[in-house]
C-alpha cells in the first residue's frame, strides 16, 4: 500500500468505524436504517452536534469549554422566561413578555458575553482552560437555579420554531445542525481567523512570531463556543418545550467534547477537521440510538461508548506520533 | 495597568465563583464558613428545650422543584415557630450530606432535617449527629430500626406513588378488556431508593390488579430530565410495540409526550403516567395528554418536617399541630400521595 492511501485511510478510519456500526445496527434492528429513523437520530443529536463545533474550536487552540451545557441550561431558562405567554398562571418573570426573535438574539448575545469573559481570562492571564471553564460551569449552573427553581414551560411558538419547527419533512433543528457545520467549516478552512487558530494550536511562540495576536484569537474562539452554547439552549428548550434549572444541558459538554474528540480533533491542539467532527456526532448518534433500539440496558450503552471515546483517541494519538 | 485591571477582573470572577460554590457545591470547609455566616449573631442555642431562636440546617439531596418546594414549606414552618433554619444543598453527594451534619453539629445546631442521598448510609449520619436531633425527611432510611425518641423520620411511602399508577393503568386496561400489556419505562436515575421504589411498587400493582405486563424496551434510564428522555424514546415511539409508557416522574412523562407528537401521534391514545404532580403535568393532565400523575406533597413534607423538629425539642409526638399519621412506633410522620387524573387535576392547578 502506498503512503497515500495509507494517509487516506487513516484520516477516515472514523468514517469506516461508523459505517461498521451502521451496518451492524441495521442487521440488528430492521428499524434502524429507514429514513424516519434517520431523521430522529439527527434531531436528537443536533443540540449536542452544535455544542460540538463550537468545542472543537477551543480544543483545536489546546483549551477546552466545560461550561457550556451548564451556560446553554442558564440561558434556555433565562430567555424561556421572556417568552412565556402573559397570561400563563405560572409565569417566571410576571408582565414580561418579548418577540421571539429578540429572546433568540439576548440568548446568543448571552453566550457571547460568557464566552468573551471566558475567554478573556483564559487569554490574558494564561489561565488553564480547564479552570476557567470549570469556574464558568459552576456560576452558570448555580445561576439557573437561583434564577428559577421550577422548569421554565409554555414557551411561545415562535421560540420553540428552531428546536420543534419543521420545513416540509425535514426538522428545523437539523437544518440549523447543518448551517452550523457548514460555517465551521467555513471559518477553519476559508477565513484568517480559522488559518490564525491551527498556527495558535500548533505552536503559539510561532504563531507570535508570525504576527498573530493570540490574545484575540483566542478570546473569538471561546465567543464563538459560547454562542453556539446559547444556541443549543434554545435548541433545546424549544425541542423539549422546557427549559429546567437543574438538568438541562447538565453533562451535555462532556457529549459533544467525546464527539470532537471521537472525530480527530487533537487535544495536544492544532488538529481538527470538521468533517471529522460531524462524524464524532453520528457516531456517537448511531450508538445512543441503535442501542436503544436493540434494546440495551443504558449502563451497558455508556461502556460501549467509553470504550470507542478511548479507542478513538488511543488510535488517534498513535497517528499523531508517528507523523511527529 | 491593563494587566491590573484583568487581574481585578479575574479576582471577581474567582470570587463570585467562590459565592456560587459555597451556594451550591463546597467542600466541608466552605459550607463551615457558610452557615457560619447565616448563623452568625444569634447566639443562644436550644438549650432546655426552648424551641424560640433554635438552630437548624436542612440539607437537601440536590436543589430540584421538588425539593425547593420543600424548603419552602420547611422555611415557612421555621418562620411560624421562631426557628433560624439554614439550608444546604449536598449536590447528590452522600459524603457531603454528612460533612454538612458534622458543621451543624460543630456549630451548635439544635437539630438537623436530612434528605438523604443514599437511604443506605442514615447511621452514620445518627453516628455523626450526635445528641442533635435528627429528622430524615422525604428519603426514608433503609435501616428503620435506627429510628427512635431522637431520631424520626418524615415523608411519603414511594411505594405508594408507583401503587397508585399501577391502579390507574389496569383500570385503563380492564375497561379495554386488555389483561396483557407492553410497557416502556422511563426510569429515573439508577440507584436512587425512591427510583427503584417507584419502578418496583408500578410493576407490583399491575400485576395484583390481573395485569401481565411485559417490557417493550429495555428501561430508559433518562436521569429524571424531560430532554434527555425525549432523546432517548425518539426511536422506539413509532418502531416498539407499546401499550402505554410508565415514568418515574412527570419531567420524563413530558419528554415521552413531546416524542409523540413530534412523531404525529396523539398522545390522549396512549396512556402516559408520571409522579410528581408538577404544574407542567398537571397542565398535560388537564389537557388530556397525560392520563395521570401522582401528586407528593413536597411543601407538606418540609412542614411536616419542620414540625416535628419542635415537636422532638419539646418532646410532643412529632405530628402535634399538624393532620399528619403517624405509624404505629411513632416515629414515623406519613404524608400521604394523593393520585391526580382529569377528574380532580383542578384542585392541583
Amino acid at each position: 500500500m502506498n503512503a497515500n492511501v495509507k494517509k487516506r485511510l487513516s484520516d477516515n478510519m472514523m468514517w469506516l468505524v461508523l459505517i461498521a456500526l451502521i451496518i451492524v445496527m441495521s442487521i440488528g434492528n430492521s428499524n434502524f436504517f429507514t429514513i424516519a429513523n434517520f431523521r430522529t437520530l439527527l434531531t436528537s443529536e443536533s443540540v449536542k452536534g452544535v455544542m460540538a463545533f463550537g468545542v472543537a474550536f477551543c480544543i483545536l487552540t489546546k483549551g477546552i469549554d466545560l461550561s457550556i451545557g451548564a451556560s446553554a441550561g442558564l440561558i434556555a431558562c433565562v430567555t424561556g422566561a421572556l417568552v412565556q405567554p402573559l397570561d400563563y398562571a405560572s409565569k417566571i418573570l410576571t408582565g414580561v413578555q418579548l418577540p421571539a426573535i429578540v429572546a433568540i438574539l439576548i440568548a446568543l448575545a448571552m453566550g457571547c458575553a460568557i464566552g468573551a469573559i471566558q475567554g478573556a481570562i483564559i487569554a490574558y492571564t494564561k489561565m488553564p482552560a480547564f479552570i476557567a471553564t470549570l469556574g464558568g460551569q459552576l456560576i452558570c449552573r448555580a445561576a439557573a437555579k437561583v434564577f428559577t427553581t421550577r422548569p421554565v414551560s409554555n414557551l411561545s411558538d415562535g421560540y420553540r420554531f428552531l428546536g420543534n419547527g419543521q420545513i416540509g419533512p425535514i426538522p428545523v433543528i437539523v437544518v440549523v445542525f447543518v448551517i452550523v457545520c457548514l460555517l465551521a467549516a467555513f471559518i477553519l478552512g476559508q477565513t484568517r481567523f480559522g488559518k490564525s487558530l491551527y498556527a495558535i494550536g500548533g505552536n503559539d511562540q510561532a504563531a507570535r512570531v508570525a504576527g498573530i495576536n493570540v490574545e484575540r484569537n483566542l478570546v473569538l474562539t471561546y465567543v464563538w463556543c459560547g454562542v453556539l452554547a446559547a444556541l443549543a439552549g434554545v435548541l433545546l428548550a424549544g425541542r423539549a418545550g422546557s427549559a429546567d434549572p437543574a438538568t438541562s444541558g447538565l453533562n451535555y459538554e462532556l457529549d459533544a467534547i467525546a464527539a470532537a474528540t471521537v472525530g480527530g480533533t487533537s487535544h495536544t491542539g492544532g488538529i481538527c477537521r470538521i468533517s471529522g467532527v460531524l462524524c464524532g456526532i453520528l457516531i456517537l448518534g448511531v450508538i445512543n440510538n441503535g442501542l436503544v433500539l436493540l434494546g440495551v440496558n443504558d449502563n451497558y450503552t455508556n461502556i460501549i461508548k467509553g470504550i470507542i471515546i478511548v479507542g478513538a483517541v488511543a488510535l488517534d494519538m498513535k497517528k499523531n506520533t508517528r507523523k511527529a | 495597568m491593563r494587566k491590573k485591571l484583568l487581574v481585578g477582573i479575574l479576582v471577581g470572577v474567582m470570587a463570585m465563583g467562590t459565592l456560587a460554590g459555597c451556594g451550591g457545591s463546597d467542600n466541608g470547609g466552605g459550607a463551615e464558613g457558610d452557615s457560619t455566616v447565616a448563623n452568625s449573631g444569634s447566639g443562644g442555642g436550644a438549650e432546655g428545650g426552648a424551641v424560640e431562636g433554635a438552630e437548624v440546617t436542612l440539607i437537601m439531596s440536590s436543589r430540584d422543584e421538588f425539593l425547593s418546594t420543600l424548603e419552602a414549606g420547611a422555611q415557612a414552618a421555621a418562620k411560624e415557630v421562631g426557628i433560624k433554619l439554614t439550608s444546604q444543598d449536598a449536590q447528590n453527594d452522600q459524603a457531603r450530606v454528612l460533612q454538612y451534619v458534622e458543621t451543624a453539629k460543630n456549630n451548635g445546631n439544635a437539630a438537623v432535617i436530612v434528605n438523604l442521598v443514599d437511604a443506605d448510609a442514615a447511621e452514620q449520619i445518627v453516628e455523626a449527629a450526635g445528641d442533635m436531633k435528627v429528622v430524615f425527611v422525604n428519603r426514608r432510611p433503609s435501616d428503620v430500626s435506627l429510628l427512635n425518641e431522637n431520631v424520626v423520620y418524615v415523608g411519603s411511602d414511594e411505594m405508594q406513588s408507583g401503587g397508585y399508577q399501577g391502579q390507574y393503568l389496569a383500570e385503563y386496561f380492564k375497561e379495554k378488556g386488555q389483561t396483557e400489556i407492553k410497557y416502556i419505562l422511563l426510569k429515573g436515575t439508577e440507584g436512587l431508593v425512591h427510583t427503584e421504589q417507584r419502578t418496583e411498587s408500578v410493576l407490583a400493582a399491575l400485576e395484583e390488579n390481573g395485569i401481565t405486563a411485559t417490557e417493550a424496551s429495555a428501561p430508559l434510564v433518562a436521569d429524571y430530565d424531560r430532554a434527555t428522555a425525549q432523546d432517548m424514546i425518539s426511536p422506539l415511539i413509532t418502531t416498539a410495540d407499546y401499550d402505554c409508557i410508565i415514568s418515574n416522574n412527570d419531567a420524563m412523562a413530558l419528554g415521552a409526550i413531546e416524542a409523540l407528537e413530534a412523531a404525529g401521534i396523539d398522545p390522549s391514545t396512549i396512556p402516559v403516567v408520571g409522579i410528581d404532580a408538577t404544574v407542567d403535568g398537571c397542565q398535560a393532565v388537564a389537557d388530556g395528554k397525560m392520563y395521570m400523575t401522582v401528586f407528593q406533597d413536597a411543601d407538606g413534607q418540609g412542614y411536616g418536617a419542620c414540625m416535628a423538629v419542635v415537636n422532638l425539642l419539646e418532646g410532643n409526638p412529632i405530628n402535634e399541630g399538624t393532620d399528619f399519621e403517624l405509624d404505629d412506633t411513632g416515629y414515623i410522620s406519613w404524608i400521604p400521595f394523593t393520585p391526580v387524573d382529569k377528574d380532580n387535576v383542578a384542585d392541583y392547578m
